[in-house]
């Protein structure tokens, strides 16, 4: 189920490009339970839910640096790899690395990856310019600010032809008017560089108003309690009927976790 | 400095209208030494002693040390270079083997662990006390060699084992994901984060180098060095030459910092500049 047919202008996404089905404990904690979904080719899927629910981890595990207790990660059919696939992650803090410069920054994961130096450096130069970056290329991290440095990182992690683009509430720290510009730039660039996105937020706003498609996690041990379309053309307005609607389900979803789990769940605590 | 969006030395602008910082520190600096110069030579005046050397007399000393060389005929420069050789020498063995061992036993935190009781312990004893033994054992520029090592290698491993815990995961974590290698990690990761404190390390190990060649040189058993050519004037009550020595070697010492220290203005370039 994708909502394919009502995404507007957009080419419907037809192949499924990530595969999960995890099960995670971490020692007596289970942290998830069965967690199945798959990710559209080129699709961007928001992940949300309470905060503690276990975001970071299943991102840690689609980025292939944790293995699952049960289960698996499928890229194209085959399990994820970081040293094959090419993976990217934005991080929630700063993550920009202080001894290299914007432009350098920029071209880790190019370098990493081994690609040929005027490949990458073209690569590097296209993506500054869309990001905007292009004045700033010979600035240090600390010469910068919080939300331009968040923007190199995203920079960073469109720069590589990525397989999944992982994004770990990357503007939970920055203020509402820099939130809201760089969610319209995250698309901005999306729309030029079309990638697979898997976005965490617990923000269902945000979710909402990004996304192709929302998942939403139950409190641990975290299960799928709802995936939710938004069949909604960008850009989108926060204001309109229609967003408030999806944003108020998601919303009544949310709030209703703690005291009505879902069939045929086991939750210990039940906290009224 | 590149001017940002954000400012990086807060009084740049200010300065601008007047002199540069570096060249009035250096106009300072010189005005202090001149000074410092000159209160020494009118103590000598009033004083008036052959162990009270003045300015004057101890340049004269120089000049003759230079030109026509010690009782032996070994030109200051001879001394010197000595001197630095084996500090060179010695200094450049500590680096090789502190640096990467510091590194490996940082990153690899059990092999520190289980070996501190052997290792640790050798770091209190200061180069100096192993003077008897190294005459005993080497001879020429190996004992040189091997005190100046111990002397320096401490503080150069040392940094390099504490600065590994500066490593943050989450630039690790950016070049795993990445699908990094460890090797890779190592070289654009670890030694980025950690050369800093490794230059510092040094900029110690050099101190304790210098301590130590002296201390070393001091002890006899050869005709070159600073250190022997002072001594050799010590026997003779010779002040003025004893504090040429002196001299040299605090000015040796202080170049070989400055280049280390222009090292580190280049190399870290990305830091902040912390002023209160």
């Amino acid at each position: 189920m994708t909502g394919a047919a009502s995404l507007g202008a957009r080419a419907a996404p037809s192949t499924s490009k990530v595969e999960v089905d995890i099960s995670h404990r971490y020692g007596p904690l289970v942290v998830h339970e069965e967690l199945r979904f798959s990710v559209m080719e080129n699709e961007f899927l928001c992940v949300s839910g309470p905060s503690g629910c276990g975001k970071t981890t299943l991102l840690d595990i689609l980025a292939g640096i944790l293995q699952p207790s049960e289960g698996q990660v499928l890229i194209d059919g085959r399990p994820v790899d970081p040293k094959r696939d090419r993976i990217s992650f934005v991080f929630q803090e700063p993550s920009t690395l202080p001894w290299l410069n914007v432009w350098d920054n920029v071209a880790t994961g190019l370098r990493i990856k081994k690609v040929a130096t005027p490949v990458m450096r073209r690569k590097v130069d296209e993506i500054i310019e869309i990001v905007g970056l292009r004045d700033y290329e010979t600035y240090y991290p600390h010469q910068i600010s919080g939300g331009m440095k968040q923007r190199v990182a995203i920079a960073r992690a469109f720069a590589i032809d990525a397989d999944l683009i992982l994004m770990d509430e990357p503007f939970v720290s920055l203020d509402q008017p820099t939130r809201e510009r760089m969610q319209r730039e995250v698309l901005h660039i999306w729309e030029h560089r079309r990638r697979t996105v898997v976005f965490v937020t617990h923000n269902l706003e945000e979710a909402v108003f990004l996304g192709d498609r929302v998942v939403v996690l139950s409190s641990k041990p975290a299960r799928i309690v709802a995936e939710i379309d938004v069949p909604l053309a960008r850009p989108r307005n926060p204001l309109s009927h229609e967003f408030t609607h999806i944003r108020a389900t998601c919303a009544d979803i949310m709030h209703t976790l703690g005291v009505r789990p879902p069939r045929n769940a086991t939750i210990p605590k039940v906290t009224s | 400095m590149n001017g940002g969006p954000v400012k990086v030395s807060g009084d740049a602008g200010k300065r601008s209208a007047r002199l540069a910082p570096a060249v009035s520190s250096a106009l300072w600096n010189a005005a202090v030494l001149c000074a410092a110069l000159a209160a020494w030579q009118l103590l000598t005046l009033v004083v008036n002693s052959r162990f009270l050397p003045g300015p004057v007399a101890i340049a004269r000393a120089f000049v003759d040390l230079a030109v026509n060389g010690d009782t032996g005929g070994r030109t200051l420069w001879e001394h010197s270079v000595a001197s630095v050789e084996r500090v060179l020498v010695g200094f450049g063995i500590a680096v090789m083997l502190g640096v990467p061992l510091g590194l490996l036993m940082g990153l690899y935190g059990r092999v520190y662990a289980n070996t501190r009781v052997v290792l640790e312990p050798f770091r209190f004893i200061p180069p100096i006390a192993w003077i008897p033994l190294a005459i005993i054992f080497f001879s020429g520029m190996t004992r040189f060699a091997f005190l100046i090592f111990l002397g320096a290698f401490f503080p150069v491993f040392t940094a390099a084992l504490i600065g590994v815990r500066r490593v943050e995961l989450i630039h690790r974590k950016v070049a795993l994901v990445f699908g990094a290698s460890k090797g890779w990690i190592l070289a654009h990761i670890v030694v980025p984060t950690v050369l800093p404190d490794i230059l510092g390390g040094m900029r110690v190990g050099l101190g304790a180098a210098w301590l130590t060649i002296v201390a070393a040189e001091l002890a006899g058993g050869i005709s070159l060095g600073l250190g022997r050519m002072m001594s050799n004037y010590a026997e003779l009550v010779q002040v003025p030459q004893v504090i040429v020595g002196m001299i040299l070697i605090g000015a040796l010492g202080f170049l070989m910092n400055e280049v280390l220290l222009l090292a580190e203005k280049f190399l870290f370039r990305w830091r902040w500049q912390v002023t209160l």
